[in-house]
């Protein structure tokens, strides 16, 4: 500490001067900072400079130019990932967007056993990945939970992760059902952030239930929804437990999602630059799609 | 008798019940079939009809689970690198926020411009260079390697500048005319008012790194520096049909983050509530 107040006061005699305390200010965020630039900002570039490589772990790397992303460019493995990922983000962000704001308008009105309700809908959030991915690989089970109810309908036996047109969809139940309570915990707080006058007014005024709701909730939950849109699209993009452990990416890779290619091209067949540069595309989709829903929600 | 009921239940009210009461029975259905298969023999799990209850429970299920890897080993290390992550990660974040919120040097919102940047930047991404740069620092296997990468977390960071932003300078000013050191006025005045959001973000920060799962995955192959996800993962690939037993063992690695939410309730769904500031 004293090290950084005596060097300020050394550039301070330089002509350069730092505000009063200024030292202590860098003193305070150097740790985090250190942290961040090590462990965050340094690898984001890293791993563009490694997705130029051939790098197996062991001998040394290999400057291959743009040849991973041109592999990339024509690999059916690739494409599959890629679809299976915008499969699985759209399946599980646009019904969690809609179930947790009709879950937190619900929870606003007067429900009986409310705060009992609430605990309970909670209950996924509490849940850590791994139990949620075993147990719900279980209740998939050809004879497992699932099934059982579903035949209580006449719905004949399904092998939910083993079959091709159904192991997708049971990931997407899964992942809706660990979303939904997160983001009806933020939209009920969004929702309490609105003035209950402004409701009153507009009831006095005879505006209908439905007219309340698209006059004055929805403009006013805008900031919100924008934030609940990119983090369901960020959260279901990144998504790799349950596919690792339900399905493995199977059957036949139909559910073998980006971040699960990352991770079996790196730490599997150690492809490191392919790896970085499959992690290079993935970033540059967070990123464009963050832009396009705040540039679109701003104008 | 009709009117009084059609009162107390408007239409709205009786859409809102039924939403809630299927969306919480769909929530809950989960968890009550872990812990109830639990406590079934191995033979029982997937007799019909159900028996939510079973008549005979089978506790022992617990003991033969916790007994077949070294699951003592990988409890007390989830235990161990989570209360560390959270430590430094809590201490991190309210020093790094102060200084963002009340100090004056250049550079600094480039500072906190990086932080915005990397708060929504998934882990899963740079997965591949920070496993090299831990390598490269030899820290592979170690308990450092578990814990020093993750003790960082943008939002911590962005969570308590805005916090520290609503404490007005002079308390500040005051502390310094009565001569205290700069140190002295984080530890005894800053940290003090920051109390409800340090529960929180001590809360949120234990939840994700018990959570914890690729980063542990990748980085070892010791089996005693292994944590708890990791040893469910190993038992779930070795005893695909001990499901009694995986339940228990998912069912015990549940109780330190449902403790803290039935504990710190308020501070815990604050945690999530707040992520809803980030823009």
């Amino acid at each position: 500490m004293r090290a950084v107040s005596r060097r300020a006061g050394r550039d301070g005699a330089a002509g350069f001067r730092l505000p009063p305390y200024g030292g202590w200010g860098i003193a305070f965020v150097l740790p985090a900072f250190l942290l961040l630039v090590v462990f965050r900002i340094y690898p984001i570039l890293s791993a563009v400079a490694v997705s130029f490589t051939n790098y197996d772990l062991f001998s040394t790397p290999r400057f291959t130019g743009l040849d991973n992303y041109v592999y990339l460019a024509t690999d059916p493995q690739f494409h599959q990932s890629l679809l299976a990922s915008i499969t699985y983000v759209a399946g599980v962000s646009i019904p969690t967007l809609v179930i947790s704001l009709a879950l937190a308008l619900a929870f606003n009105e007067r429900v009986p056993f409310r705060n009992l309700l609430r605990t309970g809908a909670f209950m996924p959030v509490v849940m850590t990945a791994v139990p949620v991915a075993v147990v719900w690989k279980f209740l998939f089970h050809p004879f497992g939970l699932v099934n059982v109810f579903l035949s209580k309908f006449g719905i004949d036996r399904i092998n939910w992760l083993t079959d091709q047109s159904t192991a997708m969809p049971a990931l997407i139940v899964v992942g809706i059902w660990r979303a939904v309570p997160y983001f009806m915990v933020i939209f009920l707080a969004g929702l309490q952030a609105i003035p209950k006058d402004y409701y009153e007014a507009a009831s006095l005024d005879g505006a209908s239930a439905v007219g309340r709701f698209r006059h004055i909730t929805l403009p006013l939950l805008q900031r919100t929804t924008v934030l609940v849109i990119i983090m369901t699209v960020i959260i279901a993009m990144k998504a790799i437990m349950n596919p690792l452990i339900m399905t493995g990416g199977g059957p036949a890779g139909v559910t073998r999602v980006l971040p699960l290619l990352i991770y079996q091209t790196g730490f599997q067949y150690y492809r490191m630059g392919l790896a970085s540069a499959m992690s290079v595309v993935m970033l540059l989709m967070v990123l464009v799609f963050t832009m396009w829903q705040l540039r679109l929600f701003r104008g | 008798m009709l009117a009084k009921l059609r009162r107390e239940w408007p239409l709205p009210r009786v859409y809102a019940t039924v939403l809630v009461v299927v969306f919480t029975g769909f929530a809950v259905v989960p968890l009550a079939w872990m812990l109830s298969s639990s406590i079934k023999n191995q033979a029982d799990v997937f007799q019909l009809p159900i028996r939510w209850v079973p008549p005979k429970p089978a506790w022992f299920t617990y003991v033969e689970a916790l007994g077949r890897y070294n699951f003592a080993r990988y409890i007390s290390n989830s235990l161990f690198v989570s209360a560390a992550i959270t430590a430094i990660s809590v201490l991190f974040s309210s020093l790094a926020g102060y200084g963002l919120a009340k100090y004056r040097f250049p550079g600094r919102d480039l500072l906190f411009l990086l932080v915005l940047a990397t708060m929504m930047l998934p882990l899963e991404v740079i997965l591949v260079p920070m496993f090299l740069i831990t390598k490269q620092l030899r820290w592979l296997n170690t308990y450092q390697g578990l814990i020093v990468p993750m003790a960082v977390e943008a939002f911590g960071i962005f969570l308590m500048r805005q916090y520290v932003l609503g404490i007005p300078d002079t308390l500040i000013e005051a502390a310094r005319i009565d001569g205290a050191s700069e140190i002295a006025i984080f530890a005894r005045v800053i940290l003090p008012l920051c109390r409800p959001v340090l529960a929180t973000l001590a809360i949120f920060s234990f939840r994700e790194s018990w959570d914890l799962f690729m980063w542990p995955l990748i980085i070892l192959t010791k089996d005693n520096l292994k944590t708890l996800p990791l040893g469910i993962a190993l038992f779930e690939n070795a005893y695909q049909s001990a499901y009694n037993e995986l339940m228990a063992v998912a069912a015990v690695s549940l109780i330190p983050v449902t403790l803290l939410f039935f504990l710190f309730q308020r501070a815990f769904v604050q945690g999530i509530a707040l992520t809803g500031l980030k823009e």
